[in-house]
């Protein structure tokens, strides 16, 4: 392939094109720089000036865009929840009980996975970290925190007491509230992340 | 920043109906690959970057709707001639069909008033 009867600006962007097309199949590069170099080769004439060669370039687009449309479109999300996929949609709630591990193993099939978009990433990571785990711990401490009463000080010395809650059915009433939200959060998040998993997006 | 939905779908309508112009210019007989990319250059708001028509070629003849021939040119390397063949004839007659449905449909929906 000789490119030195190629106006120099062209012979350039053949180059750039070769450069950014190293990852294409051998034949299908070979083909593609043919193809171009056709193209330049009649689109600019001999001894035509550097605007009117700039233009025939401005009208071919960009190297890397022109090698971009050559690859195969591997980037597209898969159409449909795999095994990984359900793994992290049942984990994310689920997986807090398995010794708090299986809400991070969730976490991480959740952001290695490529069916969701970085939203919805974001929406499995923070509703609720911990998933339903977080629920139950909630509500233990909160169990705890109402029937007992609180003293600090010194011993032998003078003690505060006081009674820490369950004291006004408003703190109940918000409570209960509180938990409904912890349990209700992750298992809608799961739902919601089932839904959208493998959405065509645009990229 | 993601691009917005008018952008891409504007160009995923492009996308869309390009294959179907090479087929629909190829029509009237053989041309070779720069005619083809100059014809749907030209035409006015279809094509943005004329570059990346030659991998569409590419994957028109790897479907079979088109085949080509390289033949001397006068001036210059070899051209590569492209011809429908009778899968391509035959892909292009469905779409025209289904186009005018399309542009029907689309249009009416638009409203005649705007498009007159």
């Amino acid at each position: 392939m000789t490119t030195d009867t190629l106006h120099p600006l062209a012979a350039d962007y053949l180059e750039r094109l070769r450069r950014a097309g190293r990852d294409l199949p051998a034949g299908r590069r070979r083909e593609l720089l043919a193809e171009i170099q056709g193209h330049l080769s009649e689109a600019i004439e001999p001894g035509a000036s550097d605007a009117q060669a700039l233009t025939v370039l401005d009208r071919l687009g960009e190297p890397e865009a022109i090698i971009a449309a050559e690859m195969p479109p591997r980037d597209e999300p898969p159409n449909r929840r795999g095994v990984a996929e359900w793994a992290a949609i049942i984990l994310l709630p689920f997986g807090g009980f398995i010794f708090g591990v299986g809400w991070l193993v969730g976490l991480i099939l959740l952001w290695s996975s490529r069916a969701w978009t970085t939203r919805d990433k974001w929406i499995g990571t923070l509703v609720i970290p911990g998933g339903l785990a977080t629920a139950l711990f909630v509500a233990l401490i909160a169990g705890g925190t109402t029937t007992n009463r609180y003293c600090s000080g010194f011993p032998g010395g003078v003690q505060h007491c006081t009674n820490a809650g369950g004291s006004s059915t408003g703190s109940t009433v918000l409570g209960t509230a509180v938990f409904v939200v912890l349990v209700l959060a992750p298992l809608v998040t799961a739902i919601y992340l089932a839904r959208r998993a493998g959405r065509p997006r645009s990229l | 920043m993601a691009p917005s939905i008018r952008d891409t779908a504007i160009s995923q309508l492009r996308r869309g109906v390009l294959e179907f112009c090479v087929l629909a210019l190829l029509r009237e007989g053989e041309r070779y690959s720069y005619e083809l990319v100059r014809a749907l250059g030209d035409a006015d708001g279809l094509v943005t970057t004329e570059g990346t028509l030659y991998p569409m070629l590419g994957r028109l003849r790897r479907e079979g709707v088109v085949e080509t021939t390289w033949r001397e040119s006068p001036s210059g390397p070899p051209r590569r001639y492209y011809r429908l063949t009778p899968d391509g004839q035959s892909v292009l007659d469905g779409f025209v069909i289904e186009w005018t449905r399309f542009r029907d449909s689309v249009n009416t929906l638009l409203g005649n008033g705007v498009l007159k």
